[in-house]
């Protein structure tokens, strides 16, 4: 092999490798949701008028410049709102672990504003972290919110005082933008949300 | 449920006077500390019927909370819904889980700062299994 044949099986094997690595380049299928669902056009919030866990008075602005994981729930649930707290706060602390920024807000919305004082709220969210938010109001208030989400929930079981509420178990992403982005159906896992999360607030 | 009840005890008899086994073994106990402010915690744990009879818990009671109910939780078309459970069957030589997300114990009203609850399960007024559980978060 002269040396000008060694030149072009040179240039040939480069243009070959440099081919395959830029179709590889391309060909990288884009990460793929595991259980999150994005909406097809983010929707805007209804408006609403609420007070998050230090009595602050908030409207749907409030959601404005974080990503917000966003659960309806009540304080007086013992298992279902605080496993699903705890899931929120154990993803959090993952996402943070792996380098993820931005980091969501975790906010809990009360269905039960009856019992659910800011001052209950306030102890209840920080349990599960200290950046954590709690928002509750007026039933009516809620329910534009809850009712522009597609959110249900009930009050149940006959008890005046020790009464249950169903509710959706649902996980809604607001984004900076302060809109509707996407949600997580039940039941919850940590690996779920620290999966799909960085894909959906990257904008991949 | 007198019917019930007598055969429970005659087995918890015979058990007693051939040194034999528990009727209840309990594996995975755990009692969720209330949460700050809060007045409600929930109790999971396993139950094994360590007999050849039928076990019903009827009742579940706790030193350490004014009241305990048995609860289920269920998902049901994304909706999550609770039920109080009258009563909880063990079919003889089974398990019955309590478990995060499904049936549990709703421990309320606590009546002391004790760091720890006992747990009490009953077939009608037979108390069968009697366990400590240590809070955790």
């Amino acid at each position: 092999m002269g040396p000008r044949n060694t030149f072009i099986a040179i240039v040939a094997v480069g243009a070959i490798g440099t081919g395959a690595w830029l179709s590889s380049m391309v060909m990288q299928p884009a990460p793929r949701l595991q259980t999150a669902t994005v909406l097809p056009a983010p929707s805007e919030l209804p408006e609403f008028s609420l007070v998050d866990q230090n009595r602050l008075s908030i409207g749907r602005d409030y959601f404005e410049g974080h990503w917000n994981l966003v659960f309806f729930g009540f304080t007086h649930c013992p298992d279902i709102c605080p496993l699903t707290l705890q899931v929120l706060a154990n993803a959090k602390r993952q996402l943070a672990a792996d380098g993820q920024q931005p980091l969501p807000r975790i906010v809990l919305v009360s269905v039960d504003p009856e019992r659910d004082t800011p001052e209950v709220m306030s102890q209840y969210v920080r349990y599960f972290g200290d950046d954590n938010i709690g928002i509750t109001g007026t039933l009516d208030e809620i329910r534009k919110l809850t009712g522009g989400l597609g959110i249900f929930f009930e009050k149940s079981g006959l008890d005046e005082v020790d009464y249950s509420v169903d509710h959706s178990a649902v996980v809604i992403v607001i984004n900076p933008r302060g809109q509707f982005h996407a949600l997580f159906g039940a039941p919850h896992e940590a690996g779920n949300f620290v999966h799909d999360l960085p894909i959906i607030m990257g904008g991949r | 449920m007198k019917h019930r009840a007598s055969r429970l005890i005659l087995l918890l008899v015979l058990g007693a006077c051939s040194g034999d086994r528990a009727p209840l073994i309990a594996t995975d106990v755990a009692v969720s500390k209330p949460k700050p402010g809060m007045r409600v915690a929930a109790g999971y744990i396993t139950l094994s019927n360590n007999t050849t009879e039928t076990i019903t818990i009827t009742r579940v009671t706790s030193p350490e909370f004014k009241s305990v109910e048995m609860h289920e939780s269920i998902l049901e078309d994304g909706i999550s819904r609770m039920y109080p459970l009258d009563e909880v069957t063990i079919p003889a030589g089974q398990n019955v889980a309590f478990e995060p997300g499904g049936k549990h114990l709703m421990l309320m009203n606590p009546t002391s700062d004790a760091d720890s609850a006992t747990l009490e399960f009953y077939a009608d007024n037979v108390l069968l299994l009697s366990v400590n559980a240590t809070f955790a978060d």
